[in-house]
């Protein structure tokens, strides 16, 4: 890590500001956030920009609320406003638990969820989490505004399917009904996860059957990945479900691109797999 | 243990930078400024071994702000290579490169940022060469050569082994033997032979490097985050021709060494900066070019040992492997320590060691914490307990059968053991196994010797002033460990002033006397032995100017705590100053140059002996090891600051957790891949155990000040090998490379060969495998 090289920063008044200043310096120009990821590619040398757009100035793009039975949590609210949001610890604690574990109390108190998201960096929580949340996120462009599923969001490894000149203004996600149950759970050993893997089902009556089931691993694969394979496997009565575990952990493997790198190879990655789909299986479960 | 008769040693006094630091106040290296000062930044080399064709300039020196470019072609009219052990090192490469990474050019500008930005206008043209990039390949027949000529030595090679001779990619060779190996291994009732694998790893320290030059008329001054700031020097002059009183390093503060800061680094690079542009120039290198400047010597270690009926070791032999990367900087001096230290504290009658360092084209590896011990302690004590396994015998009871007793020889031709280590033993297993061990958690304990101390030679001067304050002139580092506080506090205790009375100078060759280093755990045992002989002749030239003043025989007076005593009258200090020279505010020097002579002629100056115990706990589906509990000795003889002992203790078995489950620097080809905090794993509070003990066993059997010996690298070396006996006690799962990651145990667990990279034999003769083979 280097030095940063001179730049300029912009503080746009409001999104559409924010937007056209974009438009305007093009490709020397990024917009910034909290700066954890951006600021640490800078300074490698990985990316350069004459011009940073500071979007976490713009008034309101924080905010965290629900409306019409949907959570909106604006595109510069930060881990830790996430972690500490009264109403998402009440009406969606499997958010803010994992919110809680994101990286470190700093860069949790400075990163925003917009960035983690929009960096598209393979190793990131809230990305797989939000998958079986069946969240969505609003963007906002030079041609008006729209919204992409989390489903459809990730391109690769660091791309998504903004459009140039766009930019997230929130994510939102559906409240889940009181039958379902949730959990994700994670494995580490470096700065980042190795392994993030995110499970909810939706239960009978009667606690005994998964009506649905969705399923999503991340860290292990260049981008997080869901698997109807899997999903499909986890769903039926809760007998059948413990004994398809095993299999539905393949299907999520297979699903996912497994592959070697420093993290581990991806032989050890289908194993964890299978040991946490199990452990996630038993939180979302607990005390139900 | 309290020690009755002190007033101020083996008290937990508050730090002499305790409130500096605390508070921001004190200065380091980077918060100095100098008036006109320039800043360098480097040109690293993107190959690991190339020739350089041709280094284009034009282009950088129009860049804004830019004042010079210094390539390894302007370097006429100074000797460009140093080394204290071999004289390897070019201050910037010339005409080739030897790793990836390794500085091309150096570009000085007026502002930091502009010498940034203009680097990537000096054009280097390479012509890639072959490289080598582990030891089996630099010791191939016909393997490319890193280096092609011969160099001189250095002045401070610190040990007597001449430099290898042999052509090729060998470093240095040691040999060592005693007894009849071979035999006993072939009469021996038990024997076990194993190979063993401990990686590169980076000492980090909040601090990288950083110096600053200011090379002039009157000579050159550098300011430097260095340990060593004699040894520096001597490079420097023997870089610039200059006299010794022309060269001056001044050390502030050091934001922590770890080894790493031990001898010369950038120094004589930043100074050829201020000898081309005649301004002081500033080179603080980052993090990851830390990490691109030194690291450990990683090392493949074949051990065998064999023990009688009784479990009595008959016999150790041991290969070991030392990857020095590209320059020698002092792995000379690790490869005697290591096959030193490969022998532990164990009386073991045939032994026969060969460990060779071998150049390649990977970052240059030198001193870290431990000096070698670590690697080679990873390897016996995992085998001791194998052993103990073979035999059906505890391995605490083997160690203990095995461990020498004070007195006793533990290596022909070294000073006895110093240590009482059947004792520590007993502390150790005491403590861990006072309550029942939970079900899936193993233990396991470790014992270590090394010969520390380097060279006696530390000299120390005391001011004593007129008005009773002190103050100790010494050219020790504070780089974290506390050896000001220390200094401070034997000075305290022997002129029986307040410790605020006592100020600390340092370092500063042209003011502070000469000093060896600060490393080897030396500065309590051998500074601290210096400023206590200071403090008695400055109290032995006290007393005869009393007795002129008092015009009675030197006799005839009693010496007190804080001054002496006449018929019944009390004189302090500052009263004999005062009468004797009749002016306020004279002051008298008391010193002492310590050398190896009389008690301090046998090496080592003392063992330095480790034993840490540990449990831990074991995912076993994800193989993830948490370490539950620590406990470590200080085997110091006397703590002169017991909380200051025990945090060195504390800080060296972290290091140990991290060498142990965490780190290691990966290359991927010639590319350091994970050379930077964010993948480079280094251990964080919360790998902390939840409950630590940190014993000390003062039995004032050492040779520094009032029976002290040094400490801060015993607790570091066991630890790896006490975590992978844990592991195996809790699993069966034995690992022979570190660091013991999820992945590794989960393969040893489920029966996949964890792999060793570059295994003995695979490619061709290594040397001496025929010896330890069958
Ligand atoms: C030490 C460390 C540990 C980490 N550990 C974890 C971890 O355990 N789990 C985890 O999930 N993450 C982890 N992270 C990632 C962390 O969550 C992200 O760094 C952070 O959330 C990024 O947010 P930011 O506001 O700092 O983004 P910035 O760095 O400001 O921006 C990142 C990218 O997003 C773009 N961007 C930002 N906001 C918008 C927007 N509104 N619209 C469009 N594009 C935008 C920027 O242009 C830039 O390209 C870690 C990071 C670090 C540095």
């Amino acid at each position: 890590m280097m030095l940063l090289r001179r730049f300029e920063i912009h503080q746009p008044s409001n999104v559409a500001e924010a937007v056209q200043m974009g438009a305007h310096f093009g490709e020397q120009a990024s917009l910034y956030a909290g700066g954890t990821e951006l600021l640490l590619a800078m300074k490698h040398d990985v990316l350069r920009y004459k011009h940073l757009i500071d979007v976490k100035v713009i008034p309101g793009l924080e905010a965290i609320e629900l409306r019409d039975g949907m959570i909106r949590v604006g595109a510069t609210a930060t881990h830790r406003s996430i972690e500490r949001s009264a109403l998402l610890r009440s009406r969606l604690p499997v958010f803010t638990k994992m919110e809680s574990l994101v990286a470190n109390v700093r860069v949790r108190n400075t990163g925003t969820l917009g960035g983690n998201l929009c960096f598209a960096e393979p190793h990131s929580d809230p990305a797989t989490l939000l998958l079986v949340l069946g969240a969505s996120v609003a963007v906002e462009g030079p041609q008006g505004r729209r919204e992409i599923l989390m489903d459809d969001f990730f391109a690769g490894p660091y791309e998504t399917r903004l459009a140039p000149n766009e930019m997230m203004t929130a994510i939102q996600i559906p409240l889940p009904s009181g039958r379902w149950r949730s959990a994700y759970v994670k494995f580490q050993v470096h700065e980042r996860p190795m392994l993030g893997l995110a499970l909810a089902l939706e239960t009978t009556e009667d606690g005994e059957t998964f009506s649905r089931a969705r399923v999503a691993v991340g860290c292990v694969s260049p981008c997080p990945q869901r698997s109807a394979a899997a999903e499909s496997l986890l769903t039926g009565p809760r007998p059948e479900i413990e004994r398809n575990l095993p299999l539905a952990a393949e299907a999520l493997a297979d699903s996912a691109e497994l592959i070697d790198d420093q993290q581990g190879s991806a032989e050890y990655k289908r194993h964890l797999i299978r040991v946490f789909l199990r452990r996630a299986f038993v939180k979302a479960l607990e005390g139900s | 243990m309290k020690h009755g008769e002190f007033r101020v040693v083996n008290h937990s006094v508050p730090r002499e930078d305790g409130v500096a630091k605390v508070t921001g106040r004190a200065v380091f290296t980077s918060d100095i400024r100098l008036d006109g000062m320039a800043y360098a930044k480097l040109l690293r080399s993107p190959v690991a071994h190339a020739r350089i064709l041709s280094v284009d300039t034009r282009e950088v020196l129009r860049q804004p702000g830019v004042i010079a470019v210094l390539t390894g072609s302007d370097l006429h009219g100074i000797d460009p290579y140093y080394g204290h052990a071999v004289k390897d090192h070019p201050l910037l490469a010339i005409g080739k490169v030897r790793f990836l990474g390794e500085p091309v050019a150096a570009v000085v500008a007026e502002d930091e940022r502009s010498a940034y930005e203009a680097l990537e206008s000096v054009g280097v043209e390479y012509e890639e060469l072959p490289a080598v990039l582990d030891v089996d390949s630099a010791l191939a027949d016909g393997a490319p050569l890193l280096h092609e000529m011969t160099y001189r030595t250095g002045g401070f090679r610190g040990f007597d082994d001449p430099a290898s001779t042999q052509p090729g990619n060998i470093c240095q060779r040691i040999h060592l033997e005693w007894g009849d190996a071979g035999a006993a291994f072939t009469s021996a009732a038990h024997a076990i032979e194993g190979e063993f694998f401990f990686p590169m790893a980076y000492a980090y320290a909040m601090e990288p490097y950083v110096s600053i030059a200011d090379y002039n008329d009157a000579g050159l001054t550098v300011y430097s985050s260095a340990q060593h700031p004699f040894i520096v020097r001597n490079d420097l002059a023997k870089v610039f021709g200059l006299a010794l009183n022309r060269v001056r390093l001044i050390v502030p503060f050091v934001g922590g060494g770890y080894g790493s800061k031990s001898y010369t680094k950038i120094e004589p690079l930043t100074a050829a900066c201020s000898w081309k542009t005649r301004r002081p120039v500033k080179l603080q290198l980052s993090v990851e070019e830390a990490m691109l400047t030194t690291r450990n010597d990683d090392a493949r270690v074949r051990i065998r040992m064999a023990a009688d009926r009784e479990g009595r070791f008959v016999g150790l032999q041991a290969t070991i492997l030392l990857n020095t990367g590209a320059y020698a900087e002092n792995s000379p001096l690790v490869a005697r320590r290591a096959a030193n230290r490969v022998i532990g504290p164990y009386r073991i009658p045939n032994v026969k060691v060969d460990c060779y360092a071998v150049y390649t084209n990977t970052v240059p590896a030198s001193s870290f914490r431990g000096f070698g011990a670590t690697q080679v302690t990873f390897p016996r004590e995992s085998q001791i307990d194998e052993l103990a396994e073979r035999l059906g015998c505890d391995p605490v009871e083997l160690r203990r059968k095995n461990l020498a007793a004070r007195g006793e020889s533990i290596h022909s031709g070294l000073r006895p053991l110093d240590a009482d280590l059947s004792g520590d033993l007993s502390m150790v297993v005491e403590a861990l196994t006072d309550r029942p061990l939970p079900k899936g958690h193993g233990r396991a304990v470790g014992c270590s010797a090394s010969d520390a101390g380097s060279d006696p030679v530390s000299s120390a001067v005391v001011h004593v002033y007129g008005d009773g304050s002190i103050s100790v002139v010494m050219g020790s580092t504070e780089m974290g460990q506390g050896s000001h506080t220390v200094m401070q506090q034997i000075a305290a205790e022997e002129m029986g002033v307040a410790i605020e009375r006592v100020r600390v100078v340092s370092c500063d060759t042209a003011i502070t006397p000469f000093d060896r280093s600060t490393g080897a755990s030396r500065s309590t045992t051998t500074m601290g032995r210096a400023v206590l002989e200071a403090c008695q002749d400055a109290i032995a030239q006290l007393r005869n100017m009393a007795a002129d003043v008092l015009k009675t025989n030197p006799g005839n007076l009693v010496l007190e705590r804080d001054g002496i005593a006449f018929q019944k009258r009390h004189w302090r200090w500052q009263d004999v100053l005062g009468e004797f020279f009749g002016l306020p505010d004279c002051s008298i020097i008391g010193r002492a140059y310590l050398r190896k002579a009389g008690d301090l002629a046998l090496l080592p100056l003392f063992w330095e002996v480790g034993c840490t115990g540990v449990e831990v706990a074991v995912d076993t589906e994800t193989g993830k090891i948490h370490l539950e509990r620590l406990i470590t000795v200080g085997d110091v003889g006397l703590a002169i600051h017991p909380a200051m002992a025990e945090g060195q203790d504390l800080g060296a078995a972290t290091m140990g957790l991290g060498l142990g489950l965490y780190e290691e620097l990966v290359y991927e080809g010639q590319q350091l891949v994970n050379g930077n905090l964010l993948d480079y794993r280094v251990p964080r509070f919360s790998d902390l155990p939840p409950q630590v003990d940190l014993l000390l066993a003062e039995n004032r059997d050492g040779i520094g000040p009032y029976g002290a010996k040094g400490g801060g690298e015993g607790s570091l070396n066991p630890v790896p090998a006490s975590l992978a006996n844990a592991l195996y006690s809790a699993t069966r799962a034995r690992v022979r490379r570190l660091p013991l990651t999820p992945e590794r145990v989960w393969g040893a667990l489920t029966g996949r060969t964890p792999e060793l990279p570059n295994s003995f034999g695979s490619s061709g003769v290594r040397p001496q495998e025929k010896d330890i083979g069958r």
